[in-house]
């Protein structure tokens, strides 16, 4: 204990650590640079055979073994900005229909706290025409008409909750198991503990789809106060895969390499001088970034890509589009990046005017998303890879039984307000078991009444297909051992097979 | 004999003889100090130090004298290995009296040319007294257990193994013991005359009678004095000292009920629910249900230069888990992988259990040294020159579940040969040379085996290009 606390506050005190105080305490400085340099000749890590790049148990992406086997190698999570209505999609409340238009019973708005909805709103029947599909008999709306084909492959998770009701907390809470900013993305957590399989690439992608990007910004992805080589790369599908990563005129790849060497030799000095764990990122973060020059062009080049497989995914090679991404994530994943995370934008179905409007604009996003999601399962799973991928899809949160009635009045468009109580999400492939249905909400899709999941009991479950216990990946910070699921989290056993 | 140590545990002298720690490290000090200026004094420009030498070995002989009779009295009281202690009582007077005689040839300036031989030999006796008092308070191996070189001697935090093969004694009693209590009660300081290192030991129980009474833990010293009240004097162990955690009084109690058996095994004793709880905890996490892609035998470690082979040419070598000796292999990043490089694989025969070879250079001849790996369950083989030539070696991989094709010139013909091997769940062939009628034949073949030859489409619907707009007012 006292160990890993010393150790921890070693690593705060190099991070804080700048030139200018070494500097101002230039002669105790100069006496630790000593005592450092002295040291250096009984440092383990000292020497290095890689050809000036760093020790090979030194680059933080190297990969590593999880607590137990895994049934996942790489994860996709396919994230809806905005929060999708369970209620036109999944959640099949035929109650909910005889109660349209009627005024919200009191009972439901006592004690509670809605993000726009004032007073007592009317109640809003799915707007979506539902059927059962497959062999489980799972519903599916009309909205997502591929995707009713898919029903089979995925477990469904219909009585998911959280306690944010605010589009930037949830999707923290969501992908950070915090709702407040500067805990690592689940991403970062994934790489911090698994590292990197293919040593070209990053082990954690980003992808959004253009148009917004996600309330919570880049946080979503970020590494909190794990090591920043964790967090997620964010690539794109349109002009340059990554931003930079092109040579400037006049640079040519080997006057780029040797500046890159230069570079870590001296930050290698630095590191055996101040054992910040920063400055390995920072090696690392050159060495791959050097390496993507080649890799990614490569692997995020779509029109290489057989019309059959444009067609399936309805992708346009050149364009930023979510469908783009469901190709790029398959890509990634076979060239061994462990998480590729998509977000796609627009879900928030206000009724405020025609896009947010869950008859219209709501379901013009399924329609964009329907084909693509439907491809990637497919394409996964002919190539041998759903077997060992994990795919998760949802939002930050679900939406209301009731209409929208912004500021007490009525909205021109049928809209449904932010709902924490119960919402659905799927996950497929890598040890889920195919075609479950888990969880319940009541009859009108307000509450969740049976296999309540919280966002928690998400990451645990993906931790816990990537081999992970989610109580064990933990990580020291401000003296105590942190981890995804806080102090929560219970693994979705139901799902699993 | 109860009486009689009532008294000696609280009588004055005992009050005195606890100073004893205090007070032997003033002569240690003073003693070594008047060592040192005799010595310092023979240079001729330190000779004015010569001054300060017999005060204070004065100082440093009256607290040595103090100090032997504090640290008899404290003897008295019992509970150390006899022969260390008088080995360093012994020692002790020893340095006491030629610190006074030292005083004395000082004082008189008698015999001048020994004062610094003399005061030498008190200097070595002082160190060994020193040496046997820290063996008698921290037991003989204090000093050498925190040696970086030595063998490190672990307790057993963790256990692995089949937990129903877990021996009682050694694997979860003695470990606490070791931990918590073999610090009074060892060979050296044999506190109340216990000696808790070793199962004839605890057997043979104490100065104040045995410590077990058969299987009845409530009646038994060893587990009633470790859940007393903290501020009882018979407490153990003492307050101040680490105490045992629930867990481990658990353990203690269910041995003791269980007959303090020195070699039963988990599976020989009845389990309470309590105690099953406490042994779940010390079980490495699983993590839910076994993987099926992962042999139930236990493998050992790899070695490293069959690892390291692998990794020089590129090809990440995992062990599939912390603690498994199974690993995955993937040539991502060794696209030069071949059919030779196929034989680095065979050192670890017994050890791979998934195996990534997608996109290299292997072909047929690589399919032999792969079928010799008998825990190979995953294989994949993505658009590498495999066909049907190598296929019939594959039929002998006895543990292999999951094989990839895809992209390779397999035809039916070739995948003949796997309908004998019983293991095989799933085959994926998107993109090989294999007709549709074929798969038909294989599928009747093979009804366990998934056989997936992609080539998926999605109908087309009206819908798929249907956008949703407001209606226009007419």
């Amino acid at each position: 204990m006292s160990a890993k606390l010393i150790k921890e506050a070693n690593e705060q005190a190099a991070r804080y650590f700048s030139r200018r105080h070494f500097l101002q305490n230039c002669v105790t400085g100069l006496g630790a640079t000593a005592l450092t340099s002295l040291l250096g000749g009984c440092n383990l890590f000292s020497s290095s055979g890689n050809g000036g790049g760093m020790p090979q148990s030194l680059n933080p992406l190297d990969p590593k073994a999880p607590h137990f086997p895994a049934r996942a190698r790489s994860v996709i999570y396919l994230h809806m900005a905005g929060a999708p209505s369970q209620l036109e999609m999944f959640d099949y409340k035929p109650e909910l229909q005889k109660l349209h238009n009627q005024l919200c019973p009191q009972s439901l708005l006592e004690g509670k706290k809605f993000a726009f909805i004032r007073g007592v709103p009317k109640m809003l029947g799915p707007q979506a025409n539902f059927k059962q599909h497959g062999q489980s008999g799972a519903w599916v709306s009309d909205y997502m008409p591929h995707f009713a084909g898919m029903v089979d492959e995925v477990s469904f998770l219909k009585a998911v909750q959280t306690d944010q009701f605010n589009h930037g907390p949830a999707q923290l809470f969501m992908h950070t198991g915090s709702a407040r900013l500067g805990r690592p993305s689940t991403g970062a957590w994934v790489t911090y503990g698994l590292g990197s399989e293919n040593s070209n690439l990053p082990g954690f992608v980003v992808l959004t789809s253009g148009g917004k990007t996600p309330d919570a910004g880049k946080s979503v992805w970020g590494s909190g106060f794990l090591p920043s080589v964790y967090q997620g790369v964010q690539c794109r599908s349109k002009g340059d895969p990554v931003l930079y990563i092109t040579d400037p005129d006049g640079m040519d790849r080997d006057l780029r390499y040797q500046s890159i060497q230069a570079i870590n030799e001296v930050n290698k000095l630095e590191y055996e001088a101040f054992s910040d764990p920063e400055t390995l990122s920072r090696i690392s973060q050159y060495e791959l970034a050097y390496k993507m020059q080649i890799s990614v062009p490569g692997v995020m080049d779509i029109s290489s890509e057989p019309a059959y497989i444009h067609e399936l995914y309805g992708t346009q090679p050149g364009k930023e589009s979510f469908a783009n991404n469901c190709l790029l994530a398959r890509k990634l994943v076979e060239k061994g990046v462990r998480f590729v995370q998509l977000f796609d934008w627009g879900w928030d179905a206000h009724g405020t005017d025609e896009h947010t409007a869950v008859d219209l604009g709501m379901r013009n996003k399924c329609r964009e998303i329907d084909k693509s999601i439907t491809a990637l399962l497919l394409d996964l799973k002919q190539r041998g890879l759903l077997d060992e991928t994990l795919v998760v899809w949802g939002g930050e949160f679900g939406r209301t039984p009731m209409q929208e009635n912004r500021e007490g009045k009525e909205m021109p468009f049928l809209g449904r307000d932010h709902h924490a109580e119960a919402f659905t999400m799927w996950m497929a492939g890598a040890g889920i078991r195919k075609g479950v249905t888990w969880g319940e909400t009541d009859e009108i899709g307000f509450s969740a009444v049976k296999g309540q999941v919280a966002v928690h009991d998400i990451h645990a479950t993906i931790l816990q297909q990537l081999g992970f216990d989610h109580e064990k990946l933990t990580y020291h910070f401000q003296g105590r051992p942190f981890r995804l699921t806080d102090v929560g989290g219970h693994v979705i056993k139901e799902i699993i097979s | 004999m109860t009486i009689l140590l009532e008294v000696s545990q609280t009588g004055w002298g005992l009050f005195f003889g606890r100073f004893h720690p205090v007070l032997v490290h003033l002569p240690i000090g003073m003693l070594l100090v008047a060592f040192v200026l005799e010595a310092l004094s023979k240079h001729r420009r330190l000779a004015i130090l010569g001054a300060a030498v017999l005060p204070v070995l004065i100082f440093g002989a009256v607290s040595a004298v103090a100090a032997c009779v504090a640290g008899y009295l404290l003897s008295l009281s019992g509970g150390y290995d006899d022969g260390a202690l008088a080995l360093h009582m012994w020692l002790g007077i020893g340095v006491a009296v030629i610190s006074v005689l030292l005083c004395v040839l000082r004082r008189y300036t008698l015999f001048k040319k020994s004062w610094l031989a003399v005061s030498g030999v008190m200097v070595l006796l002082l160190s060994a007294a020193g040496h046997y008092g820290g063996t008698l308070t921290h037991g003989d191996d204090y000093l050498t257990a925190a040696l970086p070189l030595g063998k490190k001697k672990t307790a057993a935090a963790t256990l692995t193994g089949p937990p129903e093969e877990i021996k009682v004694y050694d694997q979860l009693v003695r470990p606490v013991l070791e931990q918590k209590c073999y610090g009074c009660h060892n060979e050296q300081k044999l506190k109340g005359g216990l000696r808790l290192d070793g199962i004839k030991h605890i057997q043979e129980g104490g100065e104040n009678g045995p410590v077990l009474k058969d299987s009845l833990p409530e009646m038994s010293e060893l587990y009633k004095r470790l859940v007393l009240s903290e501020d009882d004097d018979k407490r153990m162990p003492p307050k101040g000292k680490p105490q045992l955690n629930p867990q481990q009084v658990e353990i203690i109690y269910w041995w003791i009920a269980q007959g303090a058996s020195p070699t039963a095994t988990v599976k020989d004793l009845h389990k309470t629910p309590r105690i099953q709880l406490v042994l779940e905890s010390l079980q490495p996490s699983r993590g839910g249900e076994a993987n099926p892609f992962i042999p139930e035998a236990e493998a050992g470690a790899p070695s490293e230069k069959d690892v390291e082979a692998l990794e020089a040419i590129g090809v990440k070598v995992m062990p599939v888990a912390a603690q498994s000796g199974y690993v995955m292999i993937n040539a991502i990043n060794a696209a030069a992988f071949g059919n030779r490089e196929a034989e680095l694989l065979l050192p670890l025969k017994s050890h791979i259990a998934w195996l990534k070879l997608s996109n290299t250079q292997v072909g047929d001849s690589a399919l032999a040294a792969i079928a010799e790996l008998p825990h190979l369950t995953r294989l994949h083989l993505e658009n590498t020159a495999v066909t049907d030539a190598g296929l019939p070696a594959l039929a002998a991989s006895k543990s292999l579940m999951y094989l990839n094709l895809v992209g390779t010139k397999v035809t039916g013909k070739g995948l003949q040969a796997l309908h004998q091997n019983k293991a095989l769940r799933e085959v994926y062939l998107y993109k090989s040379a294999v007709t549709p009628a074929e798969v038909t034949t294989l599928k009747q073949r093979m009804p366990r085996v998934k056989i997936d030859t992609g080539g998926y489409h999605m109908p087309v619907l009206a819908t798929d290009t249907l956008v949703f707009r407001k209606e226009k007012k007419s």
